[in-house]
């Protein structure tokens, strides 16, 4: 992958197509490091280091508007980094992550060949490692279903990140998502306060992690939600009569996908705009991560995150 | 609403597929797997009001659609509010039959129906087209004055017409137009004698009918009046019949002059005896008081009035035939007097004409009678004898049996006239100056000596087709068609006018009298012109009964003379409602996809 297309702004099937996880996100950190002009070690800190072009995504509170003001070129500023950061990826490997819009192919759904939810959050899971490794930040990886299915503790040596990815070919697809356990495991694996970031995509309930997000953040540790969707989740492809069955608890609707289009649009953006008013009002980020966006969207936003602890 | 092809409502059935569709929807078995199914599952919870409101809706419009569509395709019709009319074909069918000629409440019955033809026509517009059709069959069209100009003249005819024809034609008229509003109106007296068999119309035409609802008054007619027999030698009798209640006068007339004046029983035939002194072919009438409807009280009949034929029967003729002609000479129908006459005699011995032959009772005379027949001129020979009993069909003839006879066999084409028939085969024929019987007048050989019918026919032979006056009477009514006689070049009215006749047929003159063939410079038979008897039969039908007599779904009898003449343009407003219809069902189905698709623009 040259550096004429950066891999984070590729799309993410043809992208997943051309290697291994630990190929990809190599690509895709490259990348993504290219646009911080391959400096990975100028973060958002204290210590001025340099200038470089505005990206979206940027904190806008690292703009310096008096160039902008004097040149009309947006430009953010990069401090050396003086910290390291302590933190845990904790990735939803449950059934409903194993889930792609192509299963609604028999209704006629005309989506593009598509990762699943599972395989994005893997991809991304790892980009995030290395990227955080790559500044010199410990980090961990929780991989839970309805139990906790394996642990990596936060470490910033040199080699770890093939322990993440080793961690993330590790079974998973149980048949049920128990985020609190999860989160309280990674709390535990953080001895001081640190940043924890879920990946997942949140088909389950609210209240319970809304509990466990109080008490992290209460532990003092920052918490990134993102929130992974396939297409085809938020809209609904295709059309005709089915009985869609929830893979993991076997509900049962039937429905004709043209009736109720509509309806199941509007209540996906309530069920989003749920948990960003109940994760934001307890001091947790939230994003929404599609599927068919490239990879270097939502890690900027985690990044983001990252830049914004100390 | 009436609909043309009601049987495409049958599709309407169609309307049931959405129904189900929308019943048994959540019996559709393709199952995938979802994992935000509890997002679908919290989508119809909480929309479910407005699922099924709008899932309803979407029902709804769908059976809609499908039934309009379906009445669509069954052409449907309506009266639709508004002034005025649609452009219409309108064919008003006028019943001028005689019997309209009826005075009813010091008016006649006709000029009402004019009356109401003219309302009907002051409402016409210039888009419509308007025909006037009358029992006798006429067309009229045009502009609507010209219509009422050609009203105007109108006048009951002297016979019956034919209104079930005329309706045809009219229905004829309006569904050539090409024309969405199609309209047909009657007007009638209603008359049961004159309209016995349902018209053929299309299945759901607007037919509107108009009748008087009162009954007719009592009316007198002369129902018969004829010259028994039609040539009188001089003397004679007619017969007479008058319908009617109660006995009534009458007079008798020969050409101008009044030869007979009497009373006459209602419904009984009466006989008047007569010996004019005019001469040649002669016509007459029979009159009685006028009443409600004058055009029946008067009949015509003709007769030829001449002296009776010299008539010699030769031996060779038999018994039988000799002594009828002593008979009919006994009466004086007959003479011995002056001149040749006419022979009554074998074949085999006849000399001249005119001449009445019989076979020789001998069959080897046959040969002797072949030859005399040559030698007369008469194309007609005498061939084998067949013994086989049978019966003779002819006029006068009927059911004389016949037990031997000679065929008659044909020399060339010869012009003649078959009296009678047994079998297939010629048994008495006609010619000029002839009669030939294919059987002797002997009882052994057939029946016809010792029959009642015998002198009649013997009488009407003699006196008429071997009399040296040709000719016969024929009986018309007004208007029909007439097979012109052989020979006869002219026809003369009875105020002497003369038309000239070509063709095997002509038309009967329209009004009644005795009208004379002319053939050279003398009449030569007479035609008798007289309405039909059953125009004087005025009993009407009823509603019901007259709504049977349009065989349409779409009949309408009004018998209110304002509400016929409201109604007249019913059809006219009666408009197609397959575009409304189908726009309707097009707006539906716009209503119907809007309300489906927002869902379906989503991004797939």
């Amino acid at each position: 992958m040259g550096t004429a297309v950066r891999a984070d702004l590729h799309d993410p099937a043809s992208l997943a197509a051309l290697g291994h996880v630990e190929i990809v996100a190599r690509w895709i950190v490259d990348g993504f490091m290219a646009g911080l002009h391959r400096s990975p070690r100028k973060g958002f800190s204290v210590e001025f280091a340099d200038y470089r072009p505005y990206q979206p995504g940027d904190d806008l509170r690292f703009v310096d508007w008096k160039i902008a003001a004097r040149s009309d070129r947006w430009v953010v500023r990069q401090y050396e980094e003086e910290t390291n950061l302590r933190a845990t990826i904790v990735l939803d490997v449950s059934r409903s992550m194993a889930w792609s819009g192509a299963q609604l192919r028999p209704l006629g759904s005309t989506q593009a060949v598509r990762l699943t939810k599972l395989a994005y959050a893997e991809i991304l899971t790892a980009s995030l490692a290395l990227l955080l490794l790559r500044q010199r930040d410990a980090v961990g990886l929780v991989r839970f279903d309805e139990r906790v299915r394996s642990a990596v503790p936060p470490r910033a040596r040199t080699g770890h990140w093939r322990r993440v990815l080793a961690a993330l070919h590790e079974p998973g697809s149980g048949l049920a998502s128990s985020a609190p356990e999860a989160l309280e495991q990674a709390a535990r694996l953080i001895s001081r306060r640190g940043l924890i970031v879920l990946v997942s995509d949140l088909l389950m309930e609210p209240d319970a992690v809304e509990r466990t997000m109080r008490g992290l953040r209460a532990m003092g540790h920052d918490v990134a939600v993102l929130h992974v969707m396939d297409p085809a989740e938020q809209h609904l492809g295709g059309t005709g009569e089915a009985l869609f069955v929830d893979p993991e608890s076997r509900l049962e609707v039937p429905a004709s996908v043209a009736d109720v289009r509509s309806a199941y649009r509007a209540t996906v953006q309530e069920v989003i705009a749920e948990w960003r008013s109940m994760l934001h009002s307890v001091g947790v980020s939230y994003e929404t991560v599609v599927t068919d966006r490239p990879f270097g969207v939502p890690l900027r936003r985690a990044f983001a995150a990252r830049q914004r602890l100390p | 609403m009436a609909f043309l092809a009601p049987w495409f409502l049958l599709l309407s059935g169609a309307a049931l597929v959405p129904l189900l569709i929308h019943l048994l929807r959540r019996r559709i078995g393709v199952q995938v797997e979802f994992p935000a199914a509890r997002y679908l599952a919290r989508a119809e919870r909480d929309h479910s009001r407005t699922l099924r409101l709008r899932n309803l809706l979407l029902m709804v419009l769908r059976v809609l659609a499908v039934v309009l569509i379906a009445m669509a395709a069954a052409r449907p019709a309506a009266h639709v509010g508004g002034a005025g009319h649609a452009p219409t074909a309108l064919a008003i069918v006028l019943d001028n039959s005689l019997s309209t000629a009826v005075v009813e409440g010091g008016t006649p019955l006709l000029d009402g129906l004019k009356q109401m033809v003219h309302d009907v026509l002051a409402s016409a517009t210039a888009d419509d087209r308007v025909w006037l059709v009358t029992a006798d069959g006429a067309v009229r069209g045009g502009s609507g004055p010209a219509l009422l100009e050609e009203l105007e003249r109108l006048r009951a005819l002297s016979g019956a017409g034919n209104l079930r024809d005329a309706v045809a034609s009219a229905v004829a008229l309006v569904e050539a137009s090409g024309m969405d509003a199609r309209q047909v109106v009657v007007l009638t007296d209603g008359q049961r004698s004159a309209w016995t068999e349902p018209a053929p119309i299309r299945s759901g035409l607007s037919v509107l009918v108009h009748a008087p609802d009162r009954s007719a008054p009592p009316n007198r007619a002369v129902a018969l009046a004829e010259a028994r027999p039609a040539r009188w030698t001089p003397r004679g009798t007619i017969g007479i019949r008058v319908l009617g209640a109660d006995s009534t006068s009458y007079r008798m007339a020969l050409g101008e002059r009044t030869v007979g004046r009497g009373t006459v029983a209602p419904n009984e035939e009466a006989v008047i005896r007569a010996a004019p002194v005019e001469r040649g072919w002669t016509g007459g009438t029979i009159e009685i008081e006028p009443d409600e409807l004058p055009a029946d009280n008067i009949r015509h009949f003709a007769l030829w009035i001449g002296p009776p034929p010299a008539v010699r029967a030769a031996p060779g003729a038999g018994s039988f035939a000799r002594n009828a002609v002593e008979v009919l000479r006994a009466s004086e129908r007959v003479t011995d007097g002056g001149g040749p006459g006419i022979a009554v005699a074998s074949a085999d011995e006849a000399q001249r004409l005119p001449a009445l032959l019989f076979p020789p009772a001998d069959a080897v005379r046959i040969g002797a009678a072949n030859r005399a027949l040559e030698r007369l001129g008469i194309p007609w020979r005498y061939g084998a004898l067949r013994r086989e009993a049978a019966v003779a069909r002819g006029a006068q003839l009927d059911g004389v049996t016949v037990a031997a006879r000679f065929l008659l066999v044909p020399h060339g084409v010869p012009v003649a006239d078959t009296l009678a028939r047994v079998g297939g085969d010629a048994w008495v024929v006609s010619g000029p100056g002839y009669v030939l019987v294919g059987s002797p007048a002997a009882p052994e050989m057939t029946s016809l000596p010792v029959s009642a019918a015998f002198l009649p026919w013997l009488t009407d032979v003699l006196t008429s087709r071997l009399h040296t006056e040709p000719g016969r009477v024929w009986h018309a009514a007004p208007g029909a068609r007439v097979t012109r006689p052989s020979g006869a070049d002219l026809l003369e009215g009875p105020a002497g006018g003369r038309t000239a006749l070509s063709g095997a047929s002509f038309d009967a003159p329209p009004t009644p009298g005795t009208y004379f063939y002319i053939q050279g410079a003398r009449r030569v038979g007479a035609l008798v012109v007289n309405p039909e008897i059953e125009e004087s039969h005025l009993e009407r039908w009823s509603a019901d009964d007259l709504r049977r007599r349009v065989a349409s779904g779409g009949v309408t009898v009004e018998r209110d003379r304002d509400a016929w003449v409201r109604l007249a343009f019913q059809g006219a407003s009666r408009r197609s409602l397959i575009v409304p219809l189908l726009l309707a069902a097009l707006l539906l189905l716009g209503v119907e996809m809007a309300a489906a698709t927002p869902s379906a623009r989503v991004r797939q």
